[in-house]
């Protein structure tokens, strides 16, 4: 087990050095810079600027050495923990990250467990219903909600929300609350603003998981221990959720492990409309204005949380399965 | 001569079970499958009786049927199944309690038990042989677990198990097919059944396994003096296992006799014909005889006897038109035919 | 007598055989049929694509044409006067208070609704160059029948035209990575070895990156100063090269354990060579799955473009798609004040919706226990 979990990490480092390095040459592709950004924004306030200090700063940020030298100088940097200076803001990498991951973590993480909540009995109703209609109008409500795009929905719920119910949605704090320390009224307040974006991000993998459950549990009535369950006198509420949901929830508990990473990375748009601290819009606008050195960084690391999201996914299946053997 | 069997009638000879005149449909997308059109049959308590016919004729309905397990889109929709658990009991209708009712459920995996034909697939993967036995014997028998668990591990040993302890802590993907089967038979005589419905238990099972399993199952039987419905498509499995036989055709039972009268004295074409299709070890060399033609398609009717189509003593005008009544042979041994050739 | 078992000599064979004299794609009809939703979505497709067909035709005004005196224009009443269809001019004033346009139409200027009108050029199906539209107004005016946006472009005329590439673009991308991927599957699970194992850890490679963020970064990537065709042809690529690598796997499972089968096995004994095997017997098992992954692949392609167009790193203006029009349906003063902006965005839903629906009806009838 330790010396599975042990090779997967060790495999994962190389992956993540390659998605590095891939990542980053298709980060640095398009030409110019965000200095091309910062200068032209510098001459409009201050007129000019010499052509050394123009050369002094493409120095500092080494727009112009050549690819190698560029990635070498990020990644060695971001290895001792220096995610280096973000072009645009002057601010460390680092420090702006960390606390939008936080956010967008666990964001997710309500989101995720909202989804499980809901996407397991429903799915489960629904495939012990099946061509009912109510089944139908589950079907046709999933597909709606994979339908509807996610910051459209947010809009919506935003207007509904500050029309109806005179409620300050969006954002993270009501401003009393911004600098105020951890406390149980913080969080109440917290939870006020982000229920929507966590229905919204909810919202689609939802509606998916939902499907997945109602597809593998239907796949799960038709195996012979159900029967067997049936044949010992079993209830049938007993048959389907100790017997039948145990089985069938497999996928679901494997979709852990991509799901998280998905919603994290997922919440862009709806992080836009509602204006949210969020990972996603930052690292859109890292690309827009060719912040390379923090697009990159964030792409390593959603992709390393994608890759831990795996594994964690793997070792959960192999608790929930017994069948399922690590190595 | 027909033989309807009154509730008075059973009154007066001991069946663990009486079927009568069951009849279950199919709704399906392609139309109506009318897998059992009127099946009627008894298993006299401590017997062991064999359901034969070929692969659709309905054999694994009956046996469903009697446990209320028929699902998706099978109904029931005619007939009376009566159950007598002791003999100087009234005998219940099995039909008249709901699938999921409390009834039923105290009947199931109790007084009656099933085995199915797949030993890969019928136990529950998530969960160890142990704890899947001692949920059913903490069902019907006992509330203290460490009971069950010793019940369990009591049971395992007794269908022969090498090593009870710890196979009732494996899990079924670490057991062989014929372990399974065997951990399949400890779960259904857990609470010692009157009736153990056993739906081609060896079927998927190679030949020294299957021997093994039978031995063991005749074994348990004369042992506990549980009834038997045993299921197969194997006359020799028959001529092993059991004390009677129905055998069946396209939704009814066509013939009931003593073992030593289906293969002594066969009376319908079709019993003949199975019969017939049998190699035996003295006769290699010749063609086998197999049964003319194919079971008819499932969703359409055939009229009058179901077998005239294949039947080589068929009566024009008479098996093409009307369905055979049931016909009593020889009363003293309770040998049945459904025939026109006999009325 | 243990020994001497024996099954009876018609058992299983003979009964699948009666089943199975109805046709396996008949079967499947009939399943699809069934699923009254999914039958619903087919419709509503195909009535969208023929949409689609013939939308320069149906498209009164170039997409791109403006308007001042049409800004923020509601959708046209329309009625019926001297035994013609009319609309009616538009006065247009202006709310002091809010400091919006107001419309009103002026029921006593009708102006009749003309058929088979000549309008701007267009190419039909791409080839035959036409100026024939379905309707119009006289020269001067415009008929807007879903309303006009803040530069008074008629809104109608952009829905479609942006149909053309939301249509097509994500469903050829789905097209073409579900190419590579049976092909790519089918190749790693037919040679195994080294193949196999190569192509196996570009697929993990590829699994690694999350796929938002990679796609953004592509998209971002893209050159800006192509033309619209270029620039569709490579956000196919980038919807192609993103969603392959799942089938892929997939299709590499069932080959492989086609591949043990018997009849693989006669194939070979009997000298025939890969590509026959492959085309003949590989890829026709797998295809039914293949053709299940791809409908369901469909609406989620779609949302890509949209989502991509409506960051402004898919297709971008001039040029038009529902995820550029999108960007105007997002302001809470065009959902409350403008509400017909919205349409481009159910015509959207309605979209995806539906192949969502015909996907499942298609896996449901392909594949009825999955
Ligand atoms: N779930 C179902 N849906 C539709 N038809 C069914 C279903 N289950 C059984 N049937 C039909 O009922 C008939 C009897 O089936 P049954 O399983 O009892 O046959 P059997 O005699 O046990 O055959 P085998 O020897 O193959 O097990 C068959 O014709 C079959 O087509
Ligand atoms: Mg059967």
């Amino acid at each position: 087990m330790l010396n599975y979990i042990a090779r997967r990490l060790i495999n994962m480092v190389v992956l993540l050095v390659v998605v590095s390095f891939v990542g980053f040459f298709i980060i640095q592709l398009p030409p110019g810079s965000i200095l091309d950004v910062q200068l032209q924004r510098f001459r409009q306030m201050s007129g000019d600027i010499s052509r050394e200090q123009v050369r002094a700063l493409e120095e500092r940020y080494g727009v112009n050495d050549p690819f190698m030298t560029k990635y070498w100088k990020w990644i060695s940097r971001s290895v001792q923990g220096d995610f280096g200076t973000s072009f645009e803001t002057d601010q460390s990498v680092g420090d702006r990250i960390w606390g939008r991951l936080g956010f967008s973590v666990s964001l997710s993480t309500f989101a995720l467990l909202f989804t499980w909540l809901v996407s397991i009995p429903i799915g489960v109703y629904s495939a012990t219903h099946r061509y009912t209609v109510p089944d139908y109008i589950i079907t046709f409500i999933q597909f709606v909600g994979l339908a509807i795009p996610g910051f459209l929905l947010a809009l919506v719920l935003l207007i509904i929300a500050t029309r109806l119910f005179n409620h300050q949605v969006g954002r993270l704090f009501s401003p009393e609350f911004i600098d105020a320390p951890w406390s149980f009224a913080r969080v109440v307040d917290m939870a006020k603003h982000v229920w929507i974006a966590v229905l919204v991000l909810a919202m689609g993998a939802t509606a998916g998981l939902t499907r997945i459950m109602r597809a593998n549990l239907l796949d799960v009535l038709n195996m012979q221990y159900v029967q067997t369950a049936r044949a010992k006198g079993l209830d049938e509420v007993v048959v389907i959720w100790k017997h039948a949901v145990r089985n069938a929830i497999q996928p679901l508990v494997m979709a852990l492990g991509t799901l998280l990473p998905a919603l994290i990375v997922g919440e862009t748009l709806v992080a836009q409309v509602l204006s949210l601290p969020t990972i996603g819009p930052m690292y859109l606008s890292a690309l827009r204005s060719q912040d390379m050195y923090l697009a990159g960084t964030i792409l390593v690391i959603l992709s390393a949380l994608l890759l831990i999201g795996n594994l964690i996914g793997d070792l959960l299946l192999a608790w929930v399965d017994p069948r399922v053997r690590l190595d | 001569m027909t033989v309807h069997p009154s509730a008075a009638s059973i009154a007066s000879t001991d069946d663990v079970i009486c079927v009568e005149d069951l009849k279950v449909s199919f709704y399906t997308d392609l139309g109506i499958v009318r897998a059992l059109n009127g099946v009627s049959f008894n298993i006299p308590r401590g017997k062991v009786l064999g359901v034969v016919g070929e692969s659709g004729c309905g054999k694994s309905i009956t046996g469903l049927s009697i446990m209320q397990l028929v699902h998706g889109a099978g109904r029931t929709e005619g007939g009376r199944i009566l159950f007598r658990e002791f003999a100087d009991r009234d005998p219940v209708d099995i039909l008249t309690f709901g699938k999921n009712s409390s009834e039923m459920r105290a009947i199931r995996g109790n007084n009656i038990s099933m085995i199915f034909q797949e030993p890969m697939s019928s136990l529950n993967p998530c969960y160890s042989v142990g704890n899947q036995i001692e949920e059913a014997i903490l069902l019907h028998q006992t509330d203290d677990k460490l009971e069950a668990a010793r019940r369990a591990i009591e049971i395992l040993t007794k269908v022969g198990m090498p090593n009870p302890d710890r196979i009732a802590k494996s899990y079924p993907h670490e057991l062989s097919g014929g372990m399974r089967q065997r951990a399949m038979i400890a779960m259904a005589l857990s609470c010692n059944p009157t009736l153990l419905i056993a739906d081609e238990p060896t079927t998927a099972l190679d030949v020294t396994t299957e021997a093994n399993i039978l031995d063991l199952m005749r074994g348990l039987q004369s042992e506990i003096g549980t009834s038997i419905m045993f299921i197969t498509h194997n006359m020799g499995v028959v001529a092993q296992m059991c004390d009677e036989v129905a055998v069946m055709y396209l939704g009814r039972v066509v013939e009931r006799a003593t073992v030593d009268d289906i293969f002594y004295d066969p009376k319908h074409p079709y019993t003949i014909a199975l019969l017939q299709s049998i190699p035996r070890l003295g006769r290699s060399k010749g063609r086998l005889a197999s049964i003319e033609g194919t079971v008819p398609d499932p969703y359409s009717r055939v009229e009058g006897c179901a077998f005239h189509l294949r039947c080589p003593a068929k009566i024009d005008g008479v098996c093409d038109v009307t369905v055979p009544e049931e016909i009593v042979v020889d009363a003293a041994k309770g040998h049945t035919v459904r025939c026109h050739l006999y009325s | 007598m243990a020994t001497d078992a024996t099954q009876l000599p018609t058992s299983k064979a003979a009964a699948t055989e009666d089943v199975g004299q109805i046709p396996q794609w008949q079967l499947m009809v009939r399943r699809f049929r069934r699923s009254k939703l999914s039958v619903s979505g087919l419709y509503v497709l195909i009535v969208l694509y023929v949409f689609m067909i013939f939308s320069d035709f149906l498209a009164p005004y170039d997409h791109n044409r403006l308007d001042s005196n049409y800004a923020w224009a509601p959708p046209s009443v329309i009625g019926f006067e001297n035994g013609q269809l009319v609309t009616y001019k538009l006065k247009q004033t202006l709310d002091q208070v809010r400091f919006e346009w107001f419309y009103e139409p002026d029921l006593s200027a009708p102006l009749p609704i003309q058929f088979f009108v000549q309008g701007y050029e267009y190419r039909f199906l791409g080839i035959i160059p036409s100026r024939l539209h379905l309707f119009g107004v006289e020269e001067g005016y415009q008929i807007n029948i879903i309303g006009a946006d803040k530069d008074g472009k008629d809104v109608f005329s952009r829905l479609m035209k942006g149909s053309q590439v939301s249509l097509t673009l994500g469903f050829i991308g789905v097209i073409v990575s579900v190419i590579i991927g049976s092909i790519v599957g089918t190749a790693s699970g037919y040679f195994a070895g080294a193949v196999d194992n190569f192509i196996q850890r570009l697929i993990e490679l590829l699994r690694s990156f999350p796929d938002v963020p990679l796609f953004l970064a592509l998209a971002a990537a893209l050159p800006m100063g192509v033309p619209v065709e270029v620039r569709f042809f490579l956000i196919t690529l980038i919807i192609a090269l993103i969603g392959w690598t799942g089938l892929a796997r997939e299709v590499r499972g069932k080959v492989m354990s086609y591949r043990a089968s018997d009849y693989t096995a006669a194939a070979v004994a009997a000298g025939a060579s890969h590509w026959h095997i492959i085309t003949r017997h590989l890829i026709p098992n797998s295809l039914s799955h293949i053709i299940v992954v791809g409908t369901l692949a469909i609406p989620g392609a779609i949302g890509s473009e949209t989502a991509l167009s409506y960051l402004g790193l898919g297709i971008l203006p001039p040029a038009v798609s529902w995820g550029v029009m999108l960007r105007d349906a997002q302001t809470i003063e065009a959902i409350t004040s403008y509400p017909w902006m919205l349409i481009p965005v159910g015509v959207l839903i309605i979209t995806v919706l539906s192949f969502y629906l015909l996907g499942d009806g298609v896996r449901d009838a392909v594949d009825p226990y999955a």
